[in-house]
């Protein structure tokens, strides 16, 4: 069962997805994080190369690749750039409730959207009050004969401006919490459903979120995604597929602030040595790649057991917080080893730490994936 | 040990608090120091004529200087009120006074110092430091920005970098090497340079937050007055020290308070930030953070009452400022922290966004609270000071 190294496949998806990375979205990175535009050219030519999409799978035009290979692929274009690798991964986030819950009508109509015809579509779950704790959201849906009505606002929509139709996760019965919400599939174009300003965000800015304001939106009831009341448990199960993914994220931050202290550390000098020759220096080194080294295991792990049909909540717990707390030291510590050159706008590094503060709040916040933790040890420990 | 402040000590700072409600300004800008820093300027210019006239602004700088000469409690009574009255700090404080200052007291000719200390404390002149290089941080020993004597002038030639300030400065402190074949810091000389002065090309450079704050500084064959020159030819090492130990040592007063106020507007944000449904404040964890962040505070308090204690007795913060430097830098990135992570998903919204907390200062404290460990001696050779100065140990 255990094996260390990587199909053939898999190494090729990882040097194609790297030389990608390293071509056409590190040389622009920190334009589009000075502009905080859509990476259109780059979103375009990932479709070509089958890099979107990802989770979608053959039989809707997709690459279909696994968790595992997503993960590959994630560390590589985040290593590239956190935020436009966000702008290219989101499609594949918004495609799992449909993949999990979708009828084949709904599949076919909404992945081939997003494959065939390259649209790009949003997960919307957060509003202003209700983020971690989904329960308390606050967007309704009304029963109207054979359709529902939606009210409420989201935000932090993650491509949410350039979206053509937005995954909505809505209460239908408020007195039942968890099991009262149901997810829509809800169109740009319907009338009542406004994109508000997008917010100007500290990191990855190249990957826009927006607020999504829906007033007395008409949805039919064939757009409802699963039962009534099963969005819960739909968002539950996206998280166990997603999460291993979002810990690449932050494997590849961390990697890429690693390699730029490693370089530094080889060419500044102080006291007449080479900076990773103070130990205090060749030990932050040490650490930084104890961390991307364990980080990346423990995702790869997760998305191994979601691939072979088993549950990984504690493990996808555990890599998204490690990998995200740790990609946050580990690019604080890149600017403690760069100094002055650290703080400056001129150099890579301090835009890593812009990037790494997010992977600690989305896909569930550092806190949340210990309550998660904490809970799964204290009932099946 | 009598950690309490003497009678008289007490009677100042009822004075001190009776001339600041009696004189704080009324109106202060609406932009912030980094949308427009020129507006800011003038109005702490104001401000700061207005302390230095009542005596304020130096209070424990001698009175023939423009000070109070008052003692190092006195200071720390001030500072103290000023923040319980959230007043405007003093501009250009961490510079001009608190490093200029000292080393023109130390170091400086009598002529040099009537000439700019009292401008300092009436904010007419703004310093900056040129210490740092491309190639010479850490260790500072290493710089070779050249000075060579031609007449009664020097010239001089070459680069500074991260210098804070000095787009608004008058004035530089600047060390030159001014003997290449000497032993390292034995060839390094200070001089008060004139920031008008012509071949200095100042270029502003974007920090992680977005500002400006600090400069490129270039010098292209520019001539500097002889009688510039601060203490001996070759000296300056013993200068850049005395002002290295007072950033780490008597601007930690500053620091200190500032951090204990802002772990007040952190409490209070913690009331505001509602999580699940009731104010973070009534968090367990958050709690935790903040109760430890208290601690914090009250642990650099008492090491800069140490250290008050010590400069009273010999006039300098001693190599233990470097324990205080590493403390509150590395206390504050803590600290900031917590308020991203009170904040949650808006820790994400910068300032000009609609949903931004607080105008986004918390990102941008957050993000400054990097520099800390950074300028001023960084944390790692803070530590080494600490083993090598405090401890006796021998050298890594
Ligand atoms: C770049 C970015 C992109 C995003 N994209 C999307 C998107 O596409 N779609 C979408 O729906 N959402 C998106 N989000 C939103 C994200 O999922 C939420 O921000 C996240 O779930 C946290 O919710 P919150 O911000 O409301 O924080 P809150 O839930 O208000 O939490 C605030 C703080 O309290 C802590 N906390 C909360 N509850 C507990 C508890 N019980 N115990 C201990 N600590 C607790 C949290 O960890 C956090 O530190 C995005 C966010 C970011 C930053
Ligand atoms: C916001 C800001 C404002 C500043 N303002 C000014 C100013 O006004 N005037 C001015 O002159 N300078 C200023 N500086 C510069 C500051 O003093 C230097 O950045 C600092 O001294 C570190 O030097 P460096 O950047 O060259 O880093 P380096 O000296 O190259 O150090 C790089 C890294 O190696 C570590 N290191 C170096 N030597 C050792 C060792 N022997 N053992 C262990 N670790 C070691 C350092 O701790 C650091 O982490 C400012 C810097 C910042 C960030």
């Amino acid at each position: 069962m255990i094996g260390f190294s990587l199909s053939s496949e898999q190494v090729s998806l990882k040097k194609l997805a790297h030389e990608f990375a390293e071509r056409e979205i590190a040389p622009v990175a920190s334009e589009y994080d000075r502009t905080a535009e859509f990476p259109w050219p780059i979103f375009n030519l990932a479709h070509d190369l089958g890099l979107v999409n990802l989770s979608v799978p053959e039989e809707f035009g997709g690459p279909g690749v696994s968790v595992l290979d997503e993960c590959i692929i994630n560390e590589e274009l985040s290593w590239g750039c956190a935020g436009i690798a966000g702008a290219l991964g989101m499609n594949s986030v918004a495609a799992l409730p449909l993949m999990i819950a979708g009828t084949e009508e709904q599949k076919r109509k909404y992945l081939n959207r997003l494959t065939i015809d390259r649209e790009v579509a949003s997960y919307a779950v957060t509003e202003p009050g209700a983020g971690s704790d989904v329960a308390s959201i606050k967007t309704t849906a009304r029963r109207v004969g054979n359709d529902y009505i939606l009210n409420g606002t989201k935000n932090f929509i993650s491509n949410g401006s350039y979206a053509t139709y937005f995954v909505v996760f809505a209460m239908v019965e408020k007195e039942k919490q968890h099991d009262g919400i149901s997810a829509f599939i809800v169109e740009r174009e319907s009338e009542g459903v406004s994109v508000g300003r997008k917010e100007d965000k500290m990191g990855q800015r190249a990957s826009d979120c927006a607020q999504i304001i829906f007033e007395d939106v008409r949805v039919p009831k064939q757009n409802r995604l699963g039962s009534e009341g099963s969005a819960f448990r739909i968002a539950m199960k996206v998280f166990d597929r997603s999460r291993p993914v979002v810990a690449t994220t932050a494997v590849g931050v961390a990697r890429r602030a690693m390699e730029h202290a490693i370089d530094y550390a080889r060419q500044r000098k102080t006291f007449g040595r080479e900076l990773g020759q103070h130990q205090a220096i060749g030990f932050k080194l040490a650490d930084m790649a104890m961390q991307v080294t364990a980080a990346r295991w423990m995702s790869w792990h997760a998305a191994w057991l979601t691939d072979n049909g088993q549950r990984n909540t504690r493990e996808a717990a555990c890599a998204k917080a490690f990998a995200a707390d740790a990609c946050m030291q580990i690019t604080c510590e890149a600017v403690q080893i760069f100094g002055g050159y650290g703080y400056m706008k001129d150099y890579p590094v301090e835009k890593l730490v812009r990037d790494a503060k997010g992977i600690q709040i989305y896909e569930g916040t550092s806190e949340i994936q210990r309550l998660i933790i904490a809970r799964d040890l204290l009932t099946s420990p | 040990m009598d950690l309490k402040y003497t009678p008289e000590e007490e009677r100042f700072r009822n004075e001190v608090r009776e001339w600041l409600q009696a004189n704080l300004p009324a109106e202060r800008p609406e932009v912030s120091e980094s949308e427009n820093m020129d507006e800011w300027m003038a109005f702490l210019r104001n401000w700061q004529r207005k302390l230095s006239d009542a005596g304020w602004a130096g209070i424990a700088w001698p009175k023939e200087y423009g000070g109070r000469g008052a003692g190092v409690n006195e200071q720390l009574i001030f500072t103290e009120e000023m923040a319980r009255a959230k007043a405007p700090n003093l501009m250009n404080v961490s510079i001009g006074i608190e490093l200029v200052g000292p080393a023109l007291m130390h170091h400086g000719a009598e002529a040099q110092r009537r000439r700019y200390l009292p401008k300092i404390l009436s904010a007419e002149e703004v310093w900056c430091q040129g210490f740092s290089e491309p190639g010479a941080g850490s260790d500072l020993a290493s710089l070779q920005t050249r000075a060579v004597i031609d007449g009664d002038r020097f010239i001089v030639t070459g680069q500074k970098v991260w210098t804070s300030w000095a787009e608004y400065s008058d004035h530089c402190i600047l060390l030159v090497r001014t003997d290449a074949s000497a032993p390292r810091h034995k060839g390094i000389s200070c001089l008060l340079v004139d920031m008008r002065s012509p071949g200095i090309t100042v270029r502003p450079t974007r920090q992680i937050t977005g500002e400006t704050e600090f400069s490129e500084v270039f010098f292209d064959g520019v001539a500097v007055p002889r009688e510039n020159l601060v203490g001996e030819i070759n000296g300056g090492w013993g200068v850049a020290m005395t002002v290295l130990m007072h950033e780490r040592g008597t601007s930690a007063i500053g620091y200190q308070i500032r951090l204990r106020s802002e772990l007040d507007e952190l409490m209070e944000l913690a009331k505001r930030i509602e999580k699940n449904g009731r104010p973070a404040s009534a968090d367990p964890l958050i709690q935790q953070k903040l109760a430890q962040s208290f601690i914090e505070v009250e642990i650099l308090k008492y090491n800069i009452y140490r250290s008050a204690t010590q400069i009273a007795r010999n006039g300098s913060p001693g190599p233990e400022s470097s324990i205080i430097k590493l403390f509150w830098s590395e206390m504050d990135r803590r600290q900031k922290e917590v308020a991203m992570e009170l904040m949650g998903l808006r820790s994400q919204l910068v300032r000009g966004s609609k949903g931004a907390v607080d105008h986004g200062r918390w990102q941008r404290a957050f993000l400054w609270s990097r520099a800390g460990t950074i300028y001023a001696g960084s944390s790692e050779i803070q530590r080494n000071i600490i083993a090598e100065r405090v401890l006796g140990l021998p050298r890594g």
